[in-house]
């Protein structure tokens, strides 16, 4: 599959920009303009990148299975639906639609990010543009995160699946089987996080290091000039509703 | 020449009051292997933490008494699953990442990482994701990943756990050459029948102190035997009711037995 393949940057300027217009545009014909982009976003991950593999400074050239773009847009939507419950029962029609409509955007642009962003070019692209390695590693492994976790979260689901415990069937259950999964997920993530300290500490990612960028991804003029274009547009917005 | 010396160290971790290590002299010379032996707790890991400057200053905690090191050291966990830097799709990216965090030139970079890939002979495996190795696959790119950063002193703690039998001979050949090449190679291992032929020294500590220190002939003594640190040959001699001193390989069995 080939596709344009965005900088990290353009990425977040696009899922920075999309909530602050929800919020700045009038709502709900803004809000609802911001969340109907984001949600076409999430369909699209799968097609931004271009999965390669060669050895050799391949950082940003390659990626493991991307999610395709239903199932972005299915965790999109069923993040945001509780949203929408719980505005509704405490709002009338228009404000749960203004709120709920730019929380949607917030929602929706935050999973596309997480789906369409490689942390990897995210640290080559912050590291060729002179941030700290660590910083960078730091906001990679955040978007991370949450792929992560869900991975380890199944992996202890089938464990305890193997031991009996089911997680099907009534709420009693369910909230049996939800109490197996929090402790040993919190544990064990904790325990990672110490590991991962001295591993990473080893491996010389330690503050004021100079990384050298393996494979910067390329910042074509075109997505830069993008890039203020987004910003001017959140700007003159901004501007434009406090007159 | 020294490559790591400890005088009188004693360390605590963070809100305990009692000592994991206590008062530990040890030195390792360049081109020297050094084995650390114990029971589980008997505190070799938290030596290797200290040898690699990261206890204290990674886990917290306190340390008296002197280290000193004269090279750059790399340390080998022993679960590989929790080193890897979550930032590369490539066995190569991988093992790229500690070198680049060291700001080497691109074609440096490139070069120690295909040596450290040769030498764990994982060419084959060098566009996979990290991710979907098997533990023995991913305990030698994490072994790589750290020879690639060209240590002086190179610190293992249990490398062969999650090692067959083929990668386990692989590994101790491997660190034979890391010492014939001039490096200090200091290691926490449970595989003590692989030690006559590996170590140069072995260290045996005991609830955080050194209780003794010699050639490997020291794993057939009658006190470390009976401490269960001996090797299987050693202790099956025992078992037999033999009489002591207990050989330490098969080699030295067949010919006390003739």
């Amino acid at each position: 599959m080939t596709g344009v393949r965005l900088h990290p940057f353009t990425l977040l300027a696009i899922a920075g920009a999309l909530p602050a217009l929800a919020w700045i545009l009038p709502a709900p014909a803004g809000a609802a303009v911001t969340a109907g982009v984001a949600l076409l976003l999430t369909l699209t991950p799968g097609a931004l990148l271009t999965p390669a593999a060669s050895p050799g400074f391949t950082v940003s050239g390659s990626s493991p299975g991307r999610r395709p773009g239903l199932v972005v847009l299915r965790t999109a939507v069923l993040t945001a639906a509780p949203f929408w419950l719980f505005l509704l029962l405490l709002h009338d029609v228009p404000t749960t639609l203004s709120i709920g409509l730019r929380i949607t955007t917030m929602v929706a642009s935050f999973v596309w990010l997480v789906a369409a962003l490689e942390p990897a070019r995210l640290v080559e692209a912050m590291v060729a543009a002179g941030w700290s390695a660590s910083i960078a590693y730091l906001l990679a492994a955040t978007l991370s995160a949450v792929p992560v976790l869900k991975a380890r979260a199944q992996r202890i689901v089938e464990a305890q699946r193997c031991r009996g415990l089911s997680s099907r069937g009534g709420i009693a259950a369910r909230l049996r089987a939800l109490r197996a999964l929090a402790l040993p997920l919190v544990l064990s993530a904790l325990h990672e996080v110490d590991e991962r300290a001295l591993a990473l500490e080893t491996r010389g990612l330690v503050p004021g290091i100079h990384r050298t960028p393996l494979a910067p991804p390329p910042d074509p003029v075109v997505e830069r000039a993008a890039r203020w274009v987004l910003l001017l547009a959140c700007l003159s917005a901004l501007i434009r509703r406090l007159m | 020449m020294r490559s790591l010396t400890l005088e009188g160290a004693s360390f605590w971790y963070p809100a305990t009051e009692s000592p994991v290590l206590r008062d530990v002299s040890l030195e390792v010379s360049q081109g020297e292997i050094v084995a650390l032996v114990g029971a589980l707790g008997a505190g070799a890991s938290t030596l290797l933490l200290v040898a690699a400057d990261l206890a204290p200053r990674v886990t917290g905690g306190r340390l008296a008494g002197a280290v000193a090191r004269r090279d750059r050291s790399g340390i080998v966990l022993p679960t590989p699953w929790t080193q890897l830097s979550g930032m590369a799709f490539t066995v190569w990216d991988e093992v790229a990442f500690g070198p680049a965090n060291l700001g080497w030139p691109t074609h440096e970079i490139a070069r120690q990482v295909d040596r450290a890939l040769e030498q764990l002979e994982l060419v084959p495996l060098a566009s996979r994701n990290p991710t979907t190795l098997s533990g023995g696959e991913l305990q030698r790119v994490i072994i790589a990943a750290i020879l690639a950063m060209d240590p002086g002193l190179v610190l293992f703690d249990e490398p062969a756990a999650e090692l067959d039998a083929d990668g386990t001979r692989t590994l101790w050949r491997l660190i034979r050459l890391l010492a014939n090449e001039g490096k200090a190679v200091l290691l926490a291992t449970s595989a003590l029948d692989a030690l006559p032929d590996v170590a140069d020294r072995v260290v045996w500590l005991e609830d955080g102190a050194v209780r003794a220190v010699g050639k490997p002939d020291l794993l057939a003594d009658v006190a470390v035997c009976d401490a269960g640190l001996g090797t299987s040959v050693a202790t099956v001699w025992r078992a037999g009711g033999l009489p002591g001193p207990y050989p330490l390989t098969v080699a030295h069995a067949v010919q006390r037995w003739r």
